[in-house]
């Protein structure tokens, strides 16, 4: 699953660690589900979009 | 702070692993001394031997609690992960060797030897899962 959590993380100049922090999850976990090795569950799907400010479709799409 | 290398899950765990793992140490030493020294019987005998296999039991739980307490979905997907490829091995290493036993006269192996056989291929797994995902 592709993902713009690089992009969204880009322009409020978060870290991995500063996303880790935020979602109290391992920087490892922000860099496998960033790099699309893990495909995150939905609650961690909707606290990503709420973390974001948007809705999880603008931040996961099913495209390969 | 969970975004530290250890969560507080994975604290928990680490300090119930080191406390079952003295336990392991001290039951064994115990047993085996009593053993050695004192050829205890029945009911005492039961129990000396079955001490250090509760501690090893409580290690195994303590890895479970673990899994229900972890509260970061991909440190636990890597913990089943490593377990899965832990059982499978165990279980290849073991029924591999019990044919070989059973046909070619392989020395037998005593069935205490599974649990450190498990934790030595969850291990890898877990380490080779870590490079994977760095």
């Amino acid at each position: 699953m592709k993902n713009r959590l690089r992009v969204l993380r880009a322009e409020r100049d978060w870290s991995q660690a500063d996303l880790a922090e935020r979602l109290e999850v391992s920087r490892q976990s922000v860099n496998a589900i960033e790099t699309g090795k893990f495909d995150p569950s939905l609650p961690l799907a909707f606290k990503l979009a709420k973390l974001f400010g948007t809705n999880i479709e603008a931040i996961f799409s099913d495209e390969s | 702070m969970t975004c530290s290398t250890k969560s507080p899950a994975k604290r928990r765990y680490l300090r119930r692993f080191l406390v079952t793992m003295m336990l392991y140490v001290l039951f064994l030493v115990t047993a085996v001394l009593v053993f050695v020294h004192h050829h205890p019987t029945g009911p005492l005998a039961w129990l000396l031997a079955l001490l250090p296999a509760l501690a090893i039991i409580g290690q195994i739980a303590a890895f479970g609690m673990y899994l229900a307490e972890e509260k970061d979905e991909f440190q636990v997907v890597l913990g089943v992960q490593s377990m899965l490829w832990g059982i499978g091995g165990t279980l290849s290493v073991t029924v591999v060797w019990g044919f070989l036993e059973g046909f070619v006269n392989l020395q037998h192996m005593n069935l205490i030897w599974v649990y450190p056989i498990y934790c030595a291929l969850s291990g890898i797994a877990f380490a080779l899962l870590q490079l994977r995902y760095k």
